[in-house]
């Protein structure tokens, strides 16, 4: 990968400006809201006033990140037409969130909720449980910024062929990330969220049209592929449909459940903007990772008999040809190329001020100095994140080899907290010791399986550790009995 | 004024999402087959094309007619307040 077409002055020209523009937006979100330090909702909320289109791309920005692409095309050229999946599972989300966010809205609104962990705290009432679901969050939420992180400094050195560094990358662009997040919070991030979902959106319309005109259609690959490798074209075996099966429910549940994307439900200005940007949630699959899907096996047909480790540049080369053909491509590709970065940030910053905002609200106002001031809170939030941030650093530099095994090992850990909300919020007699003895068994066999790379039926060891966390849940919640006064004040609390 | 309603609630939606999920994945289709070829997918790659998009109309149907959990009415006078 040494003749890259953008190896040079226009990949760092883009990068800055890139960077450049998300810094503007953060400044301009500081200066217009300056009380916004002084209040925990302002800050990690955007006050709770988000407004249809940009919480649409908040929303968007926090579910696709720059792994959509640079990740999904390879694994649509090495799965093949299985990986069509990845249009189902997004669509699926809204599913996800069909079955708690309707009440949790409300709720919300009603107690004025900051972090999932104050609805854990009002509903369950144990130190316990809060802490436990604080700690879930905090871990899977450092293990997704790590793979934000390590998915700037891949996406930047790829696309560029390693013009720029690795570490460069990853460094400028966690630096401009921390700066705009902590002059705007909430606001700042979902402002960016709009101007780099457009990007994305952009680059990756641009890039199937380019495939299509320099590589032969759709038509011509599928039949290349059903000469060197049909397996990829046909109905999968057994295996493969209970992996299928797998994923769906695993992404279902696990990214609407995911803290950043339940905070997005707390700073929703009203139910009709929430529901309206749902709604828009529920066709973007189509273009963003179906688009994907297709450049992906164009991909078999243009570059033929990757390995695993070479087929993860897929993009970068894909965009490299097209960006040699003409002008006009080659700043398209420049383009997409910064969409897709933008596209990584954007989900990397949500998932920063949402830690943030855990160790403000969750660990350190409850646990540690419980009289402190919002601005104070504020402050120790923002401060954690950044040593957080430093440490992932450290560990960024020595990236480990594929993304998908990483995507993975975030999710079992997350979903473990799914019980508490989509039982938690309908039936009263959830006990909150059954609750902790779920979600600590859960978290201990979905990590186990992990570790040790198990998955019996091809389920995913997330999925065995939820299915437990809910057989004990209902269980003993049967066993163990909620007291009636308890049950009677939740009635009017929860309902 | 309009009436409270919840998703959750409602019984029908979560059949045919359900119905729906199941269709989503071709364990009903002889394993290994891609032909015919239209418009260079594979036969089988339109139907789950088409039940993802069923899915999509199913949901937004759902988000405008099955979710009514706050007075709007409400809502907008707070927001006169504010």
């Amino acid at each position: 990968m040494s003749d890259l077409a953008f190896s040079g002055t226009s990949g760092i020209i883009i990068m800055l400006f890139y960077g450049f523009l998300m810094l503007f937006i953060g400044f301009i979100t500081y200066w217009r809201n300056r009380g916004l330090h002084q209040s925990n909702k302002e800050f990690y909320l955007g006050g709770g006033n988000l407004s249809v289109f940009v919480l649409f791309f908040t929303f968007f920005a926090t579910q696709y990140s720059g792994n959509t692409v640079v990740g999904y095309a390879p694994t649509a050229y090495r799965m093949g037409f299985m990986w069509m999946q990845s249009i189902t599972f997004f669509i699926l989300i809204v599913v996800g969130y069909l079955m708690f966010a309707p009440r949790l809205y409300a709720l919300s609104k009603k107690h004025q909720f900051i972090t999932p962990s104050d609805y854990i705290d009002k509903r369950f009432k144990s130190k316990a449980v809060t802490l436990l679901a604080s700690l879930l969050m905090l871990y899977g939420l450092c293990n997704y910024l790590l793979e934000q992180i390590i998915a700037i400094g891949h996406g930047v050195s790829g696309l560029t062929g390693g013009t720029i560094p690795y570490q460069a990358a990853v460094v400028f662009f966690v630096t401009v990330m921390i700066i705009y997040g902590w002059l705007g919070g909430m606001r700042s991030v979902a402002y960016t969220d709009t101007m780099q979902g457009i990007a994305l959106l952009f680059g990756v319309a641009v890039l199937l049209i380019g495939s299509m005109i320099y590589f032969g259609g759709l038509p011509s690959a599928t039949e290349y592929a059903a000469t060197i490798s049909p397996e990829k074209l046909g109905v999968p075996d057994s295996n493969g449909l209970v992996s299928w099966f797998s994923m769906l429910i695993l992404v279902m549940i696990g990214a609407a459940i995911y803290p950043h994307a339940i905070q997005r439900i707390f700073a929703a200005k009203s139910e009709k903007s929430l529901k309206k940007s749902l709604s828009w949630m529920a066709w973007m699959p189509f273009v963003t990772s179906g688009f994907v899907f297709i450049i992906g096996i164009i991909g078999i047909q243009a570059f033929p008999g990757l390995s695993e480790g070479d087929s993860e540049q897929l993009v970068g080369m894909m965009a490299n040809h097209i960006a040699m053909q003409n002008p006009f491509f080659y700043w398209a590709m420049v383009l997409l190329f910064g969409g897709i970065v933008a596209a990584i940030i954007s989900t990397a910053d949500s998932v920063l001020l949402t830690l943030s905002s855990v160790i403000s609200k969750d660990i350190y106002a409850r646990y540690i100095n419980k009289s402190a001031s919002d601005k104070k809170q504020i402050l120790v939030g923002k401060l954690t994140g950044v040593v957080l941030v430093i440490i992932l650093l450290l560990i960024a530099w020595y990236p480990p080899a594929t993304l998908y095994r990483i995507f993975i090992l975030k999710f079992e850990l997350l979903i473990q907290i799914a019980p508490a909300f989509l039982l938690g919020l309908y039936w009263k007699q959830l006990h909150r010791h059954a609750l902790f003895i779920g979600m600590l068994a859960g978290t201990i066999i979905a990590s186990v399986m992990a570790f040790t790379g198990q998955q019996p039926l091809g389920i995913a060891s997330g999925l065995w550790g939820l299915a437990v966390n809910f057989m004990l849940c209902v269980g003993l919640s049967i066993f163990l009995k909620v007291p009636k006064s308890e049950v009677e004040l939740l009635q009017k609390e929860i309902s | 004024m309009t009436q409270k309603k919840e998703p959750i609630k409602n019984w029908k939606i979560w059949v045919i999402l359900i119905v729906l999920l199941i269709f989503s994945v071709p364990w009903y289709l002889p394993t290994g087959s891609y032909e015919p070829f239209i418009l260079g997918l594979p036969y089988w790659a339109w139907i789950i094309l088409g039940v993802s998009l069923i899915i999509s109309i199913v949901l937004t149907l759902i988000l405008k007619h099955c979710w009514y959990m706050t007075d709007e009415e409400e809502m907008q006078e707070e927001e006169e307040k504010q």
